[in-house]
């Protein structure tokens, strides 16, 4: 978006599993260059094995690049930095032995908030999430959507400018998906963070994001961005619109044949890769 | 469809209790099996309470809990401890764990000479085969349960900021709590069963001692009365150490 | 993360640096600090082997320690099976006799020892009988657990195409529990082991438990020692095949 500043820079990042010349090495992702604006929803698509969960980890410093490096307002990237960044996983990351409102407290006695502000800053979260009624609950207790933006009313919590969240609504039915994209719109629009968002879905990606990266197969390059020009918070006639309709279509595109490219790779790698 | 069928085999249960009971009863009517060794139900009944007071089975019931509560303390806080110390690495953890299960494969009961020579006939040597032989599922479980907690709970931690103790207390350890309360369970059982074993083979006092010194002087119906007794106690402490680890993971959740 | 440079043993080799560091602190101290009548070193208790070898009283009483187990164990797995799948196989007496197996199975065995004794004597009889008594109670349970996930479309599959009785049993019945079979054989293999020798080393006028009391009075460590060491060595061995069996049959079944 012009004139914004740039809240996250990615700079030729590559990374590589195994060593040079192993035969086994295998390439995730391959100088991947991106600037990413303050306020911006970014979502990072591509088909299976592209790097896209790869490149969300080392931005948040949770894995270390190959080549190149990442900087967050201007500072590299060398660990997790939890004033800055916060979480949503695709798997449950909830603590089962924790109630609801104990999770997200604890998510900030991990990041150093004061004993005395976790409690309101919890249930403001929780609220935020529409889930204040749940805090007593244990995680067993709710279902996979509701689990889901308790995640996020942690990642709130913490109070960080940048979100990043890695596919955080596979696991869902599609229903649940289409309401929670609303509600993160709605979030987005109040808070203004910064948000990188890698998801599998066309329509969740088109429907979401301020840009779409677009990436190739293994090894992930950054194939093309996508400007979606549409304010935030996106309402539900987007969803049924041409405009997203259009894009939808040009990410189709774009993807198909990196998919196929995907499937090609597996079936000469044979059955025992 | 499923109570009757239910209550059908809870009937069929009861009635293999009383089919053995009766069975018992004929079998040693006057003219049946020698009553040397196989003694009437009745007096073995009327014997088991006895127990509890003319023939008091308490001196020796408390010889048997000291050694094995002993046995149990001492396996916990060696096993828990060791168990903590190589889960903190996993190069550790892929050198020690085999070499424990391997140990944890040969029969312990063999130790027992040994530790009869070594500690006498006394608790000594029962409180050191019980603490060997419950050591072993303690420290297995310790490790299991610190060294596999869920990856993503450390993940979404630290990406949060936890620091390494905050990352013991808050998600290792309550990760790995039901799992190391399993061991414990295991452990409690073996110990008093090996002790039991230990008190059979060459001991002073004991439930166990009870029941063989009975044998040796043929007085097969107390024997059997003494018996029965410790297969109650045996039920009773499996049932209580069960619901203590359901209770304790339970409190976790 | 980048990869870290790897450890520079590879476990295996470490693990067997950790025995030989134990073997000689064993060593030192046995010979430095240790009562030779209570505790001796390791080198002395391989010495001993060549004794306990040579008097070939002691090398049979290990013989029939040995044929012990095996009877036992073929019995175990003999007896265990059938009942396994008499059992498992009716869903009513699963639900029915199970419950009273289990309970059987948590009665603390040694206590019950001395009336083997009493009812087969001090010979290899007893031996065996309370060696089946331990070692057929998970080849019962885990029988019963393999037939148990059976599912009844593939019965109703094979009889719908005219399969018999029997081979609907050969051939799909039996194969279909044979991993779980050999993880009770292995279970069974070591409870045999408990038991027979439980009831060896109760038994102190003959067999291995005599020697047992002979060295422990006589205070002879290196001897029992040895002794023990042959007889804990002639387990792992036991353990080791039935492990190994376990995997190879496993492995054709994926799950």
């Amino acid at each position: 978006m012009s004139g914004a500043q740039t809240a996250i820079r990615v700079d030729g990042v590559s990374q590589a599993f195994g060593a040079e010349g192993d035969p086994r090495r295998v390439v995730a992702l391959e100088s991947a260059s991106l600037d990413i604006a303050r306020g911006e929803l970014l979502c990072l698509i591509g088909p299976s094995g592209c790097g896209k969960s790869s490149l969300l980890n080392i931005i948040g410093g949770l894995a270390s690049p190959t080549t190149g490096q990442v900087t967050i307002d201007g500072q590299v990237v060398r660990g997790p930095s939890p004033q800055k960044v916060a979480f949503v996983f695709q798997e449950n990351t909830l603590f089962p032995w924790r109630t609801v409102i104990d999770n997200v407290k604890l998510g900030m006695a991990f990041q150093g908030v004061p004993k005395s502000e976790r409690q309101e800053r919890a249930l403001q979260s929780l609220r935020a999430v529409g889930l204040a009624d749940f805090c007593n609950h244990y995680p067993a207790q709710l279902s996979g959507g509701m689990k889901q933006r308790v995640q996020l009313a942690r990642a709130l919590g913490l109070k960080t400018e940048i979100l990043l969240m890695d596919e955080p609504f596979a696991a869902l039915d599609e229903q649940t998906r289409m309401v929670l994209g609303e509600d993160l719109s709605v979030l987005l629009a109040q808070t203004g963070k910064t948000i990188v968002f890698v998801t599998h879905s066309l329509v969740e990606a088109v429907f979401l994001a301020d840009r779409v990266a677009v990436l190739t197969a293994r090894p992930g390059k950054l194939k093309k961005l996508i400007h979606v020009e549409e304010g935030h918070p996106r309402k539900s006639n987007f969803m049924t619109s041409n405009k997203l309709g259009t894009l939808r279509n040009e990410l189709y595109e774009l993807l198909h044949e990196e998919i196929r490219k995907t499937m090609t790779l597996r079936g000469e790698a044979g059955e025992g890769a | 469809m499923k109570t009757s069928s239910r209550l059908a085999a809870h009937l069929v249960q009861l009635g293999i209790l009383v089919a053995v009971l009766l069975a018992w009863y004929w079998a040693t009517l006057p003219g049946g099996i020698n009553h040397l060794l196989l003694p009437p139900p009745i007096p073995v009944f009327e014997g088991f309470w006895v127990l509890f007071t003319a023939d008091s089975i308490w001196p020796d019931l408390l010889v048997t809990v000291r050694e094995w509560v002993t046995a149990v303390i001492l396996a916990a806080v060696s096993g828990c401890t060791l168990g903590y110390l190589i889960s903190r690495s996993n190069y550790a953890v892929r050198v020690f764990d085999p070499l424990l299960a391997g140990l944890y494969s040969i029969p312990a009961i063999l130790l027992f000479p040994l530790y009869l020579l070594f500690f006498g006939l006394g608790p000594g040597s029962k409180i050191a085969i019980g603490t060997t032989i419950a050591f072993f599922p303690i420290v297995l479980n310790t490790i299991a349960g610190l060294a596999y907690v869920d990856k993503a709970y450390v993940t979404a931690a630290k990406s949060m900021g936890a620091s390494d103790l905050q990352l013991f207390w808050s998600v290792m350890l309550p990760a790995a709590f039901p799992v190391v309360l399993t061991g414990l369970r295991i452990g409690c059982i073996v110990a008093f069963l090996s002790i039991l074993g230990g008190e059979t083979i060459s001991s002073l006092a004991g439930l166990g001692h009870r029941i063989v010194s009975l044998a040796e002087n043929m007085e097969t119906s107390r024997m059997f009365s003494n018996i029965l007794f410790a297969v109650l106690m045996a039920i009773v402490i499996n049932g209580i150490v069960t619901f203590a680890e359901a209770r304790g993971r339970r409190g976790m959740q | 993360m980048t990869a870290r440079r790897g450890p520079i043993m590879s476990p295996g080799l470490a693990r067997l640096g950790v025995i030989i560091l134990l073997l000689l602190i064993w060593e030192v101290g046995a010979r430095l600090y240790a009562d030779p009548l209570f505790l001796c070193p390791p080198s002395q208790a391989v010495l001993a082997l060549g004794h306990i070898f040579s008097d070939p009283k002691i090398v049979n009483a290990i013989e029939v320690t040995i044929y012990e187990v095996v009877v036992a164990f073929a019995m175990s797995v003999s007896f265990g099976m059938t009942i396994g799948l008499i059992v498992g196989l009716q869903g009513f007496t699963k639900k029915a006799i199970l419950p009273v197996i289990l309970l059987l199975y948590a009665i603390p065995q040694a206590t019950i020892l001395p009336l083997f004794i009493l009812s087969f004597g001090i010979g290899p009889a007893a031996k065996i009988a309370f060696g089946v008594s331990h070692g057929i109670f998970p080849v019962i349970v885990t029988t019963v657990a393999g037939v148990q996930n059976l599912r009844p479309s593939l019965l109703t599959a094979a009889r719908s195409m005219g399969a018999s009785r029997w081979q609907v049993f050969t051939s799909i019945v039996f194969p279909h529990m044979i991993p779980s079979f050999f993880t009770g054989m292995r279970l069974g293999m070591t409870l045999v082991l408990l038991g027979v020798l439980l009831a060896e080393l109760y038994v102190s006028t003959a067999g291995i438990g005599f020697y047992t009391r002979l060295f422990a009075e006589s205070f002879a460590p290196p001897d029992l020692f040895a002794l023990i060491s042959v007889l804990a060595a002639i387990a792992v061995t036991l353990n080791e095949l039935c492990r190994t069996a376990e995997r190879r049959f496993s492995r054709w079944h994926n799950g």
